[in-house]
C-alpha cells in the first residue's frame, strides 16, 4: 500500500524488547529523584540548603525508595540563572559546602545504595568564568578563541532565539574586545567554542574530574547547542553527537557503569539521535510526553499520549528514556503544536503570572488542582510507562507553588520537613531563608509535610513509597517491551509491559489507566493470555482468568490498575 | 453430501434465524427463497453457502455444519437449529462464528498470516458483520447484497490506489458471478470512533463547571479541524480515483420536496425545502465527485497516526445504484456536519430530561464550535478547488449545497429513527425545525 501518516509505528518505546543479554544496566530500573541542595535541607543554619544538609536527609531518600539523585549545578557561579551559569567547573559553591562534603555525600549516599549525578553545563559557562574574561580582553589571548566571537551580529540567522522574553539576539556585543559574542541562551552565558581542541578536552577533563570524585554521571545540559555551522539552526548538528560520542568512549574507558542523561528538548525522531548506535548518551529525556499526559487527562482521553508514543522510534539496546511530570524547568511547550500550546495555556495558565517563556512554571499538584486521584493516575503512567521516571523534590508531598515569585522560583521553595520554624528545612531566622517556604492554607507546610505524612499511613508520601516499592520488584517496568492495547473506549488507556525472565518465564504486567472523572467500562482483547489470572500488583487480589472472549474491566474515577498476568492452577487461589 | 440435499432440512430454519438479525430488515417474517446452494469447496467444517431472497431482498447466508453431537456454544442469535438430512443430524450456526471457517474464508481471499490467529466479532452492522482476525486483519461479510461492484470495496481499493491512506487499507475481495460477498481489510488497531470520542467530549462538558466548550477540559475542536482536514483529502482524492463529473441538480431537488411529502413534515417544512432546492438548482459549474455517502462520526476512527474514514458503503437504505453515482462533495460535509448536531442531542438524551433545558446552550455552543472547527479543517487543505464550485469552500454555492444536504440528511434522519429509534426522532426534527429559516 502506499505511504502512511507519519505516526504509523506500533514497535511502541520500549528499551529494545527482549531480555538484554547480561544484567541489565542499572539507570534502566532506577527512580530518579531531582534535588535542589539550595532548597532541600539547611545544615548550617545559614538559610540555604547546603550539601552537608542533603547528606543528613538520604535515610528520608533511601526510605521513599530513590534510586539515584539528580542534583542542579553546585558549582561556583554568579547565581544568575540558578547555577546554570556556571563560573568555575572545579569548585562547590560556597554556600552549599566544598569539595569535601560532596565526597562525604557520594560516599553516605553509595552506602544506602542511592547513585548520585550532577546537572553539568557543557554549552557555554558563566560571562564571569576565568576563561571568559580573559578571552574577552582582546584578539590574541591563549583563550582568544574559547569562545565564539564575531565581528558582527548577522551569522547564523536560522538560529531561533530561545529565550524569547529576555533576548533580542543571540549575539552580544562585548566593549572590551570591541566584537559580538554567541549565546544561544542568556547574554550572560557565552556559548564555549568547541571547534577549538582546547575546549573540547579541557571540558572532559572536567567530566572526569568529577567522576573522580565519585559521581555516578550527569545530566548534560543543552546538548543540542555545542557547535554552530552556517545555513543550519545550530541545532542536532553531526559535530555535536560525534564529540558526545567521544565523551562516551573516554568516560566508559575511566570509569565504566556511569550515566549520560542527554537534556534535548526536541522532538522524539531527533532525540534518539543523542543514543547514537548506543554509543553516545544513555539516557535522554522524552519531554513530549509530559504535557501529553497533562493533555489526556483533560481530554479523558489517550491520544494524546499514544499519539506520541506511536511517534516514538526504538532506542538502541542498554538505552533508556527519562520521564517526568514536572521538574525545575517549564513544562516544557516548546514540542506541542501552536494549538495545542494555546490549549495548555487555556487549561494551566489562566493566570498571565504562571506564563514563562513558551513553558508554565508551577508543581505538580496546583497543575492538578490538588485532586489526589490524578496525581495518583499521572504517578502510576510515570511509573508504567516505558523510561526511567525522575521525581521532583516535594512532589512526593504534593507540595505546592509560591507564583508570586520571580522567574523559576516559585517552584524552587524550601523542602517542607516538619510543620516546625522554616517548615523544618533550616533554623536560620526565617528572613535569612533563600526563599520563604509557603504558608498558604492549601499547600503550606504546616500542613503539607514530611512528618505528618510519614505519620499518616493514607497520605500521599506513603501512597508512592508503596508504588515504588511494588515497582522494584517488577524490573518489567524499567526494560519490558511496551505495547498499547486497543480499547474501544478512548478514556481509556492499556497497555502492557513484558520481558522474559532468566528461567525463560514470560513475565506480564497489564496496566489499565482510566483518564476520565467519570467511571468506565473497558473490554481488551487478551486472548493471548488465555488462560493466565490477573494479580493487582498493589493488593495481590486475583481477578478472573482472563478467557477466549474479551477482558472486562471497569474503572473508578481517574482509578488505575496494575495486573500482573500469571499462570496459576485453580486450587492455589 | 450435496447442497441440494440439506435444502429440504434447513430452509424451515432460515426465516426465523433471519428474522433475529439486525442486518435483516425489519418487515414482519415472510417467505424465503433459496435461489442458490452450495457447499463451499475444501471448508472444514463443511460450510453451506446460500443466496436467498426475502421480501425481494437478497441476502447471503454461510453456515455451518457440526455433527448434532458435537455444537459450538454459541448464542442464541447465531444458532439456526437442528435439522435432519441424509439419515444424519446437524448443527446449523453462523458460519462467521466459527474460527475455523473465518479462516477458510481469509485463505480464499488470498490473506495470509492469519493461521494461528484469534478470531473475536467485532461488530454487527445494518448490511454487514465482521471479524478480526488476530490484530491485523478485518474480515466483512456482506450480508444484504445488491447486484454490482459493493460500494465499499470499490471505493477503498480507488482511494487506496491513489495513495489515500487514511482507510482500512484492502487486502483481498470474495466475489462469486457479480456479487462482492466479503473484504478483508487492514484493521486499524487501537482506534475509537469519532462518536465515543465526542461523547466523551461532550459528557465532560455537561458535567463540567464550564458553560463554553472552549474552555471545558474534553474540548474537541481540534480533533473536528482535523476531521475536516481528512474529509478535504478524501473528496481530492475521490475526485482523482473516480473522475469529476458535472451534476445533475434538479433530480435531487425534486427528491428532497418529495421526501418532506413522504415523511408527512407539514407545509412549512415543504416551503422550505422548496426555497432550499431553488437556490441549488440555479447553481451552475458544480463539479460532483464520488463521495463517501455516510459520513458521520461512527464513520471515522481516531487512531494514533490520525483519523481514519470507514466504511464507504453509502446509505444502507439507499440502492447502490443511486450510493454510486456521483455528487457534490458538500454531502459529505454536510454529513458530518449534522453528526456534530446529532452527538450533542444524543448526549443531552443521556441526562435526566429534568436537566435538558439547562444542558440545551451547551449542547448548542458545542456544535457550533466542533462544526465551526471542522469546516475550518476541511478548507484549510489544499487541492479542494477540483471537486468543490468555483470559488471554493467559502463560496455561496458550497454554502447553499451545504445547508441543502443538511436538510436532505435530517430527512434521511426522520425516516431511518421512525423505523429503528422512534424516541430519537426528535433529534432530527429540531434541526429540521432550524435549518432553510431565513
Amino acid at each position: 500500500m502506499p505511504g502512511r501518516p507519519a505516526a504509523e509505528s506500533p514497535a511502541g518505546a520500549g528499551p529494545g524488547g527482549a531480555a538484554a543479554a547480561g544484567p541489565a544496566p542499572w539507570f534502566q530500573h532506577s527512580v530518579f529523584y531531582e534535588v535542589l541542595v539550595r532548597g532541600f535541607y539547611d545544615a548550617n543554619d545559614d538559610g540555604t540548603g547546603d550539601l552537608k544538609g542533603l547528606t543528613s536527609k538520604l535515610d528520608y531518600l533511601s526510605w521513599l525508595g530513590v534510586d539515584c539523585l539528580w542534583l542542579l549545578p553546585f558549582y561556583q557561579s554568579p547565581l544568575r540563572d540558578g547555577g546554570y551559569d556556571i563560573s568555575d567547573f572545579f569548585t562547590i559553591l560556597p554556600e552549599y559546602g566544598d569539595l569535601a562534603d560532596a565526597v562525604e555525600l557520594v560516599e553516605q549516599a553509595h552506602r544506602r545504595g542511592i547513585r548520585v549525578i550532577a546537572d553539568l553545563v557543557m554549552n557555554h559557562t558563566s560571562d564571569q568564568h576565568p576563561w571568559f574574561q580573559e578571552s574577552r580582553q582582546d584578539r590574541t589571548n591563549p583563550k582568544a578563541d574559547w569562545y565564539v566571537w564575531s565581528d558582527d551580529d548577522q551569522r547564523w540567522p536560522e538560529a531561533r532565539i530561545i529565550f524569547v522574553d529576555t533576548e533580542k539576539s543571540n549575539w552580544t556585543f562585548d566593549q572590551t574586545r570591541q566584537q559580538y559574542y554567541w549565546h544561544r541562551f542568556f547574554s550572560h552565558q557565552p556559548d564555549l567554542n568547541f571547534d577549538h581542541p582546547a575546549v573540547a578536552d579541557a571540558m572532559i577533563d572536567v567530566v572526569k574530574f568529577w567522576l573522580d570524585v565519585g559521581l555516578d554521571g550527569f545530566r548534560l545540559d543543552a546538548v543540542p547547542y555545542l557547535f554552530e555551522r552556517d545555513g543550519s539552526n545550530g541545532e542536532n548538528l553531526l559535530e555535536s553527537h560525534n564529540y558526545l560520542k567521544r565523551l562516551r568512549a573516554e568516560v566508559d574507558a575511566s570509569h565504566p557503569n556511569k550515566v549520560l542523561l542527554a537534556e534535548a528538548n526536541q522532538w522524539p525522531a531527533d532525540v534518539v539521535d543523542y543514543f547514537g548506535d548506543g554509543d553516545e548518551c544513555h539516557m535522554c529525556f522524552h519531554f513530549p510526553l509530559m504535557p501529553r499526559m497533562f493533555m489526556a487527562v483533560r481530554r479523558e482521553q489517550r491520544y494524546p499520549i499514544t499519539e506520541i508514543l506511536a511517534q516514538t522510534p526504538d532506542i538502541p539496546q542498554g538505552c533508556q528514556w527519562g520521564i517526568f511530570l514536572r521538574n525545575h524547568d517549564e513544562l516544557t511547550l516548546e514540542m506541542v503544536t501552536d494549538e495545542e500550546r494555546d490549549y495548555m495555556y487555556a487549561e494551566y495558565a489562566k493566570d498571565p503570572r504562571m506564563r514563562r517563556n513558551i513553558g508554565i512554571g508551577r508543581r505538580l499538584a496546583p497543575l492538578v488542582e490538588n485532586d489526589r486521584r490524578v496525581a495518583e493516575l499521572l504517578h502510576a503512567m510515570l511509573f508504567s510507562l516505558p523510561g526511567s521516571p525522575i521525581l521532583y523534590y516535594g512532589d512526593e508531598l504534593l507540595m505546592g507553588d509560591n507564583i508570586y515569585l520571580g522567574d523559576r522560583d516559585g517552584v524552587r521553595t524550601p523542602m517542607q520537613w516538619s510543620p516546625d520554624r522554616n517548615a523544618g528545612f533550616s533554623r536560620a531566622d526565617f528572613a535569612q531563608l533563600y526563599l520563604p517556604p509557603l504558608m498558604d492554607p492549601v499547600y503550606g507546610f504546616s500542613g503539607v509535610n514530611v512528618e505528618a505524612q510519614m505519620r499518616n499511613p493514607s497520605s500521599f508520601l506513603q501512597w508512592m513509597r508503596r508504588m515504588l516499592d511494588v515497582r522494584r520488584q517488577h524490573p518489567v517496568f524499567g526494560t519490558g517491551a511496551f505495547e498499547v492495547l486497543p480499547a474501544e473506549n478512548p478514556s481509556v488507556l492499556a497497555y502492557v509491559r513484558s520481558h522474559e525472565d532468566e528461567a525463560g518465564h514470560q513475565n506480564v504486567v497489564l496496566c489499565v489507566n482510566n483518564l476520565s472523572r467519570f467511571a468506565q467500562p473497558c473490554e481488551l482483547a487478551l486472548g493471548r493470555w488465555e488462560g493466565r489470572t490477573p494479580v493487582e500488583l498493589l493488593g495481590r487480589v486475583p481477578f478472573p482468568r482472563v478467557g477466549a472472549l474479551p477482558y472486562f474491566v471497569t474503572l473508578a474515577p481517574y482509578a488505575f490498575y496494575w495486573f500482573d498476568l500469571i499462570e496459576v492452577q485453580e486450587e492455589t487461589l | 453430501m450435496k447442497a441440494e440435499d440439506l435444502l429440504s432440512g434447513i430452509t424451515p430454519l432460515l426465516e426465523p434465524y433471519i428474522a433475529r438479525q439486525r442486518w435483516a430488515a425489519a418487515d414482519p417474517g415472510g417467505k424465503v427463497s433459496v435461489e442458490k446452494a452450495e457447499l463451499l469447496d475444501g471448508f472444514e467444517p463443511p460450510t453451506l453457502w446460500l443466496l436467498v431472497r426475502r421480501h425481494g431482498d437478497l441476502y447471503q447466508l454461510l453456515i455451518g455444519l457440526r455433527p448434532e453431537d458435537e455444537p459450538l456454544d454459541l448464542g442464541e442469535r447465531d444458532v439456526l437449529g437442528v435439522f435432519a438430512s441424509g439419515g444424519k443430524a446437524w448443527f446449523a450456526y453462523d458460519g462467521l462464528a466459527d474460527a475455523d471457517i473465518v479462516k477458510h474464508l481469509a485463505a480464499t481471499m488470498d490473506v495470509t498470516g492469519v493461521e494461528d490467529a484469534i478470531v473475536r466479532p467485532v461488530g454487527a452492522e445494518q448490511s454487514n458483520s465482521s471479524v478480526v482476525l488476530g490484530q491485523k486483519v478485518i474480515l466483512k461479510l456482506f450480508r444484504r447484497l445488491q447486484l454490482g461492484p459493493n460500494p465499499d470495496v470499490e471505493v477503498s481499493t480507488g482511494l487506496d490506489q491513489v495513495g489515500f491512506n487514511h482507510l482500512a487499507s484492502p487486502l483481498g475481495v470474495w466475489s462469486r458471478d457479480d456479487y462482492d460477498l466479503a473484504v478483508a481489510q487492514e484493521f486499524l488497531a487501537g482506534g475509537s470512533e469519532g462518536w465515543a470520542l465526542a461523547l466523551t467530549s461532550l459528557r465532560d462538558l455537561y458535567a463540567s463547571e464550564e458553560e463554553d466548550p472552549a474552555v471545558a477540559g474534553g474540548d474537541f475542536a481540534s480533533e473536528a479541524r482535523r476531521i475536516g482536514e481528512m474529509t478535504a483529502r478524501m473528496h481530492i482524492a475521490l475526485g482523482k480515483a473516480f473522475g469529476v463529473h458535472p451534476p445533475s441538480l434538479s433530480e435531487w431537488a425534486d427528491a428532497l420536496v418529495q421526501q418532506v411529502d413522504r415523511l408527512r413534515l407539514g407545509a412549512d417544512v415543504r416551503l422550505r425545502a422548496e426555497a432550499l432546492a431553488r437556490r441549488v438548482v440555479v447553481l451552475k459549474e458544480v463539479p460532483s465527485v464520488r463521495v463517501h455517502g455516510d459520513l458521520h462520526l461512527g464513520q471515522v476512527m481516531r487512531a494514533d497516526a490520525g483519523w481514519f474514514v470507514l466504511d464507504f458503503e453509502g446509505e444502507p437504505a439507499r440502492p447502490v445504484a443511486e450510493r454510486r453515482l456521483p455528487w457534490p462533495a458538500a454531502k459529505d460535509v454536510a454529513g458530518m456536519v449534522r453528526s456534530f448536531a446529532y452527538a450533542a442531542a444524543a448526549a443531552l438524551h443521556e441526562r435526566e430530561s429534568s436537566e435538558r433545558e439547562a444542558l440545551e446552550g451547551r449542547a448548542q455552543a458545542w456544535e457550533q464550535r466542533n462544526r465551526q472547527a471542522f469546516l475550518e479543517g476541511y478548507a484549510s487543505v489544499e487541492g479542494l478547488e477540483d471537486v468543490l464550485p468555483a470559488e471554493g469552500p467559502d463560496s455561496d454555492a458550497h454554502r447553499d449545497l451545504l445547508a441543502f444536504f443538511e436538510f436532505d440528511k435530517a430527512l434521511y434522519e426522520v425516516a431511518y429513527e421512525r423505523a429503528h429509534r422512534p424516541d430519537w426522532e426528535d433529534i432530527p426534527l429540531a434541526a429540521i425545525e432550524r435549518l432553510g429559516k431565513g
